[in-house]
């Protein structure tokens, strides 16, 4: 590869807009070029996948419903990575959250008032907090890398999922099937268009991506969280609290993944399920770069994510496309987001190749070029 | 216990720890130079359905292992080229390898979920493999053995040889690498390689040797717990040895569980199953307790280098 | 005094430029066989890029360079070190975690066995008198051994040219003296050197001949033993330098800052653990703490700040208030303003606007929050009056910190600190790297301060600077401060000796003593 990096004086603020979208773009493109030469049909892979689901009105229903955990999820982990706090555990929060949720549904099967989904909600939260408070503390006492604690978790929590279906809360009405009792009316989210499958999961993502944007824009807390990510040294100098950083984007972003899978368990799915895990943790992770960790974008990378899961299960049905093809999309998403990035902060210009003088070929060896 | 039932144990341990041990010891490479790549996880699942898929249409082993090897190291050079020639973030890099990895796998797998394949067993003749106590020398597949020369080979090509120490070097200042004129960036790109060939081949241990067939997301996490390792490690290719069988004999713990009875009997399933896990989250902390954890690490892990001119 | 008439090398019509500026403009000149040749300029004149370019780090955008008198092309560091280049760093490229033998065989081109190396360093070493332990880690080494490393690394390729950049800004005294003699020796022996500094006595006393950079360009050349240190300087600085104001008989009011008995354990392997330091700083004085790089003096910046906070509360006083538990913020609230050494990541947030890092120090101080949410506009107005009071040379308030040179950034930074009218300020090398106009801007604005009665701390490795503006000053050596004394009642080489770590009086003749205790010491 002969190019070679000119750093910018300024990240460009164009590219920064641009990038993103021109990897949605190129995404598609690439897509049905490889999924072409697999032998599938890429062209109406990409269509089916892409297209039909912001085409087909019938459709969009099923967006907001996917999109609404992805944005709550992602918008809690983008906070925490512009602090470089790397909770890549949202999948397991979001499981505990989910079972928290659960743990008071079982409690309150016998009993009715509109206050028990905020306690359901109040519990996924704090599911989710108690998930991520091992990484927390063992972050900010000890140093212990935060990647890898969390995501340890998240297999501890898949397992701690099916020890409790498969074992003590197995429904005795299921005949076997290793499920929870399906929750009450007061125990699962109302519909908010009238028809629809919409539950208030939606509207709940658009305010927690709004107060979030005002909380990282305008708030010294939001400053604080930025400051520590970008110049650690400059936040200390600047009197903030690196542990107190990590502390709290972590509990956020543990409490919002454990709200989320409390919205999932008392929305769509209306009881505990092994299939629970579906991996909106881990797709987050790509709504949050996507996003540009910007609460805002991450709204918009949510909905561009769910699309892909509609579509997906879209090309299934009507193209045959294995659900599985859906993954290798996101994944070259993401790919092609971080290999954009370099365009906002570096100029790319093609290598001037020196002429040589005879007999120094040997010494000639271009370190420089990148 | 008797006899019989402890060499059970030690082959399913030496089994379980061949994996992790090879994508450790290629992660130790790459780390040694400077690089983080979360990734292992999706290059271990890249390794293991190429190498499932190659050995079962070939119905030869060792055609699937080169082939893991090779699809290990492909992979890798997509995580090369966007964190070292683009400068891209290393932590996100990885991690998109790593869904990369599970997507890959999960659609070129599909195909083959159910199909039988020979295990890729021990080459020696029956009466060793076969023998009731000399079976805990030879009664393991080739890959084993692999393993274990690497940990000298590895060993021996960072602590004794000029590549070796010029590797460390770059992972240790890269600028100053740089300056004395060491090409940071293609020495990055040959750790990078060999990190991936490494995770290919033990992620191909799984469908070729444990399981044995596909089974979507088969690695279960052993590519992190490999990243894991290397902190408990401290970076040093013997106390990599160690750890591997340690978690090893931890996973064994799963399958022979039930059959000890007791005790053993009343936990949940579940628990054994978590215990490899919460295990590396204790290692990691007892590693911590006694060590300041980024004392050891390479100096330049995981910060990107951008040559100037 | 001309060795010989032989050109070593010769660079012809050198340009190289950066995105923000042209940091060798049409470069020309030539160093003749064991001469030593002084490359002298302020720092940013261009003296760093050019060498890098001999050495082949970097690529010049035009130009010809000539070696022995033939026309080369110096692709990489391996290139002129096979011509016979070879060169020591203001910044040692050393391998921290790995031993001095390692490091030099890290600097061979070709491989040699332990064995062999280990003799031929042996070799080096005596003949020169560098002495040092090969087995060592050289995260355990001291600055004047670590340099002794890159010496002998440099010398083991039997160099016919010998590039030192900056290389006493880091040594004693002491250190030099023997640099010196080992630089003198190798010129006898038909080695050519290119010494790169600022310090003008110490180019009267080592170099040949002396050819002087500013702006990136050549503005004359000259015999520095015929020159006066004060001619060089001004072809050096160009301008005339603005004499500082300082008022001769001075007198303090009450104790601003009072530190007793501060002591911190090292943070991580390579930090300095501070010992018992006392020292007291009244209103209107200028406290400075001199020495060498690395030897306590940002941990004592940033426990001074708070950035580093004490188990111990009484060992800092401000006016009176114990605040030895306090975090930064804190401490700002109570008059206390503090500008660390480096300015890119720890003073200021290189990715945000100068508004942004207004908001991270002065946000109190200025009001700029009101129940968590942070006041834009009282930010921008404090913003612009920085940048109109001292000068700030930027697109504007919305401009991010990186996109000023390193002297705006720095008025920008004492700016935002002194405008705050801090009671008492901590800063750390104020004019490092700072151009010669911003330079004195800035001592200026550091002595109109302690007039207006700010208790000041000035920790700086510029003697000179120390010298000017402090009125009483004390040495840090590994972490230990001497007394503080008035200005006037030091000699220089009492300092010398201090930064050294050698305390008490030591009689004249001595100095060769000295030298023996201090290899003894490192061996």
């Amino acid at each position: 590869m002969q190019l070679q990096l000119e750093k910018r004086l300024h990240p460009s603020r164009l590219m920064l807009f641009i990038v993103p979208i021109g990897a949605v773009i190129m995404t598609m493109v690439l897509g049905a070029i490889i999924f072409t030469i697999l032998g599938f049909n890429g062209l109406s892979a990409v269509r089916e996948i892409f297209l039909t689901p912001i085409i087909n009105p019938l459709k969009w229903q099923d967006l907001a419903v996917k999109a609404a955990p992805l944005i709550i999820i992602g918008v809690g982990l983008s906070i925490g990575y512009r602090a470089n706090v790397w909770n890549i555990g949202a999948e397991g929060q979001y499981i505990v959250g989910g079972l928290a949720a659960t743990a008071i549904a079982l409690i309150t099967y016998e009993m009715s008032g509109w206050w028990i989904l905020p306690l359901m909600a109040i519990g996924g939260i704090f599911g989710g907090m108690v998930w991520v408070f091992i990484p927390a503390l063992l972050r900010t006492k000890l140093k212990v890398n935060e990647i890898l604690t969390s995501l340890m978790l998240t297999y501890v929590a898949v397992n701690l999922l099916n020890y409790l279906v498969f074992g003590p809360w197995k429904s005795p009405f299921a005949f076997g099937q290793p499920q929870t009792i399906l929750f009450n009316e007061w125990q699962t989210l109302p519909y908010i268009i009238e028809g629809t499958i919409v539950q208030a999961g939606a509207p709940i993502a658009i305010i927690i991506a709004l107060l979030a944007w005002l909380l990282m824009s305008r708030s010294l807390f939001g400053f604080q969280i930025k400051t520590v990510g970008s110049a650690p040294n400059a936040a200390r100098y600047g009197g903030f609290s690196e542990n107190k950083t990590i502390w709290l984007t972590l509990l956020i972003s543990g409490g919002l993944a454990g709200l989320a899978g409390m919205l999932e368990v008392a929305g769509p799915f209306g009881r505990m399920v092994p299939q629970f895990p579906t991996g909106y943790g881990f797709t987050a992770i790509i709504v949050a770069f996507l996003g540009r960790l910007h609460p805002i974008g991450v709204l918009f990378a949510g909905i561009i994510l769910a699309i892909s899961f509609v579509g997906g299960e879209v090309a299934q049905t009507t193209i045959a496309l294995p659900n599985a093809a859906v993954g290798l999309f996101q994944a070259l998403m993401l790919f092609l987001l971080l290999a954009g990035d370099v365009l906002v902060h570096y100029k790319i210009k093609p290598i001037r190749i020196n002429r040589v003088d005879k007999g120094q070929m040997g010494a000639k060896k271009q370190e420089e070029i990148i | 216990m008797n006899i019989d039932l402890t060499i059970a144990i030690i082959i399913t341990m030496v089994g379980a720890s061949t994996p992790l041990l090879l994508a450790a010891l290629g992660e130790l490479v790459v780390e040694k130079s400077g690089v983080l790549n979360l990734g292992v996880e999706g290059m271990m699942l890249t390794g293991a359905v190429v190498g499932f898929a190659v050995a079962y249409s070939s119905s030869n082993a060792w055609l699937g292992i080169l082939a893991a090897a090779f699809a290990g190291a492909a992979v890798s050079m997509i995580f090369a080229f966007l964190t070292l020639t683009l400068s891209a973030n290393q932590v996100a890099t990885g991690l998109a390898l790593t869904i990369f990895g599970a997507g890959f796998s999960s659609l070129f797998g599909q195909p083959y979920t159910g199909k039988p394949i020979e295990i890729f067993g021990s080459i020696f003749p029956p009466f060793l493999r076969d023998h009731p106590i000399l079976r805990v020398f030879f009664d393991y597949s080739p890959l084993v053995y692999f393993s274990l020369i690497m940990v000298f080979i590895v060993w021996w090509f960072l602590y004794k040889t000029r590549a070796g120490l010029i590797l460390r070097a770059v992972g240790e200042n890269d600028i100053s690498a740089h300056s004395i004129g060491y090409s940071v960036i293609t020495i990055r790109y040959g750790a990078v390689g060999f990190g991936g060939m490494m995770a290919g081949i033990g992620g191909a241990c799984f469908p070729l040797i444990l399981t044995p067939q596909w089974v979507e997301g088969l690695t279960g996490g052993r590519g992190w717990i490999a990243l894991a390792l290397l902190v408990f490690s401290a970076w040093k290719p013997a106390r990599l040895f160690l750890g591997a069988y340690l978690f090893g004999l931890i996973a064994t713990m799963e399958v022979y569980a039930k059959a000890a009875g007791g005790i053993f009997k009343i936990l949940p399933s579940e628990l054994w199953a978590s215990l490899p896990y919460l295990a590396t989250i204790i290692v990691l902390v007892i590693f911590s307790l006694r060590h300041k954890a980024s004392s050891s690490a390479p100096a330049c892990l995981g910060k990107p280098f951008i040559a100037t001119n | 005094m001309q060795k010989s008439q032989n050109i070593m090398l010769e660079l012809k019509n050198i340009s190289k430029s950066f995105p923000a500026v042209l940091a060798n403009d049409n470069i020309s000149f030539a160093v003749k066989s064991g001469e030593i040749h002084a490359l002298l300029g302020e720092n940013g004149a261009g003296k760093s890029t050019l060498v890098k370019i001999i050495y082949g780090i970097m690529q010049p955008d035009k130009g010809e360079i000539f070696w022995q008198g033939k026309k080369v092309h110096i692709a990489n560091p391996r290139a002129a070190r096979a011509l016979g280049i070879g060169m020591v760093f203001q910044h040692f490229s050393l391998f921290e975690a790995m031993s001095v033998l390692e490091n030099i065989a890290l600097g061979m081109d070709k491989k040699i066995s332990n064995r062999i190396l280990e003799k031929k360093v042996q070799q080096i070493m005596q003949k020169y008198g560098l002495l040092l332990n090969p087995k060592r880690i050289v995260s355990t080494l001291g600055v004047g051994e670590r340099q002794r490393i890159e010496i002998v690394r440099a010398l083991l390729v039997n160099p016919k040219l010998l590039i030192m950049d900056e290389p006493t800004s880091v040594l004693t005294p002491q250190e030099v003296e023997q640099l010196f003699l080992v630089l003198r020796q190798l010129a006898n022996e038909g080695c050519s050197i290119i010494y790169i500094s600022h310090k003008l006595q110490e180019i009267k006393a080592l170099c040949d001949r002396a050819t002087i950079l500013r702006g990136g360009k050549v503005v004359g050349e000259c015999n520095p033993k015929k020159e006066t240190s004060k001619s060089m300087a001004q072809m050096m600085i160009g301008t005339s330098l603005k004499t500082i104001k300082k008022s001769k008989k001075k007198k303090f009011a009450d104790i601003g800052l009072k530190v007793n008995n501060l002591s911190l354990k090292k943070q991580g392997d390579f930090g300095v653990s501070l010992k018992n330091i006392s020292f007291t700083v009244r209103h209107g004085e200028i406290l400075g703490i001199a020495g060498v790089a690395g030897n306590g003096q940002n941990e004592l910046q940033n426990v001074l700040s708070g950035e580093i906070v004490l188990k111990d509360n009484e060992a800092i006083i401000l006016n009176g208030v114990a605040v030895g538990k306090k975090n930064a913020t804190e401490r700002r609230k109570l008059g206390l303003c503090a500008v660390p050494e480096e300015r890119y990541g720890h003073a200021a947030i290189p990715d945000f606007s100068l508004n942004d890092n207004s908001i991270l120090t002065a946000r109190e101080r200025k009001n700029m929050v009101r129940a968590g949410m942070i006041n834009i506009k009282k930010a921008q107005d404090f913003t612009k009056k920085i940048i109109a009071n001292f000068n700030v040379m930027t697109t504007g308030h919305a401009a991010s910190a990186n996109s000023l040179s390193g002297g705006n950034l720095q008025k920008f930074i004492m700016g935002r600190e002194i405008l705050q009218a801090p009671d008492i300020l901590v800063v750390s090398q104020p004019t490092w790297g700072v151009d010669a106009g911003a330079g004195s801007a800035i001592r200026q604005a550091i002595i109109d301060l302690a007039l207006k009665g700010a208790a000041i701390v000035l920790i700086s490795q510029d003697l000179d600077e120390l010298l000017e503006l402090c009125d009483s000053l004390a040495v840090i050596n590994e972490g230990k401060l001497s007394k503080p004394k008035k200005v006037g009642d030091m000699s220089i080489e009492e300092i010398g000796l201090l930064m050294g770590g050698i305390h008490g009086a030591v009689p004249k003749e001595s100095s060769s003593k000295i030298k023996v205790e201090t290899d003894a010491a490192s061996a």
